[in-house]
């Protein structure tokens, strides 16, 4: 029998009998479904194909999740996706403030070593960055401050936010940050706190506390005084 | 007064969802301001406290300082 020249599928000989057709058509027909499967064994939407170890059979590669990029696997054998390691700080998620008083961010990678929140020029016509973890919006929550252009220091315990700045009173140029570390393990994880005015010597810095062990999956922003922020943006980064 | 409006980010889908507070959010809202506005009281009370503490005293809260250093 003749076969095609790159994937060998049987063809009729020239001498092959008329009557013989069907069966040869089938059988080429099948030899084509097999192939053009084996080339595209993609079955999920963003999918993708490589080689295998065998010839004219791929595998596929589903899609990996937001943020991550292809690269090689630790063998050398097969793409694979992770989260890229280059550059200290990976934005992990960011939007707009204005016109919410409250930003969920939700199932955060657990690829990282630590975690910066940051709340640039969050406007409000009153109230403060508060911050939760894990959605828990009971009194699990410890800080202390200190007011930069004072001395003066004052800490609260079991409230139910993370509350370390000042206030915000329509002013522009803050920026609130939370620096998490080891968000990811299950022990009890420190949080620094600042909160800056960029255009005079004023701000507070501070620690904070989440009595509980568990590893941060999400973040809560609010405004301490229900209101919703008329600008303002939030970057979530991870920190290799 | 606007609703109180909430953003839903999922890092994982990349999806933002923008609606507004539930009945429950609303209330938890409410007891954050609440919470606020304590926090404010107690702090003024502190600092009041402290001015009283002082005037008693008869000194200036840079004479406190050197105080305790």
């Amino acid at each position: 029998m003749a076969t095609t020249t790159n994937y060998s599928w049987t063809t009729p000989d020239d001498t092959s009998l008329v009557k013989d057709g069907a069966a040869a058509i089938r059988t080429l027909g099948s030899s084509i479904d097999t192939t053009t499967k084996n080339l595209n064994p993609q079955t999920t939407t963003g999918a993708l194909a490589y080689r295998s170890a065998t010839s004219n059979v791929n595998t596929a590669l589903p899609i990996g999740t937001a943020g991550q990029v292809l690269t090689v696997n630790s063998g050398a054998t097969a793409p694979e996706w992770a989260t890229p390691s280059s550059g200290a700080y990976t934005s992990i998620a960011s939007g707009n403030l204005s016109g919410v008083s409250t930003v969920t961010i939700s199932n955060i990678s657990q690829a990282y070593r630590d975690l910066y929140l940051v709340a640039f020029n969050p406007v409000a016509s009153s109230g403060r960055i508060g911050l939760r973890i894990n959605g828990d919006t009971a009194s699990n929550y410890q800080y202390w401050k200190v007011e930069l252009d004072t001395g003066t220091g004052v800490g609260s315990n079991g409230v139910n936010v993370i509350n370390v700045g000042l206030d915000i009173t329509n002013a522009t140029n803050w920026t609130y940050s939370f620096y998490i570390e080891n968000y990811a393990t299950t022990s009890y994880k420190p949080i620094t706190v600042h909160h800056r005015k960029n255009n005079v010597a004023n701000g507070t810095s501070g620690w904070a506390h989440w009595n509980n062990s568990s590893a941060y999956t999400s973040l809560t922003i609010v405004n301490t005084d229900a209101v919703n922020y008329t600008s303002g943006t939030y970057t979530l980064y991870g920190v290799k | 007064m606007d609703n109180l409006m909430l953003i839903e980010h999922n890092c994982e889908t990349g999806e933002i969802v923008e609606r507004e507070l539930t009945a429950a959010e609303l209330k938890q809202a409410e007891k954050d301001k609440a919470q606020h506005q304590a926090e404010l009281a107690r702090i003024e009370a502190l600092a009041n406290e402290k001015a009283a503490l002082l005037e008693r005293l008869g000194i200036t809260a840079e004479e406190a300082k050197l105080l305790l250093n």
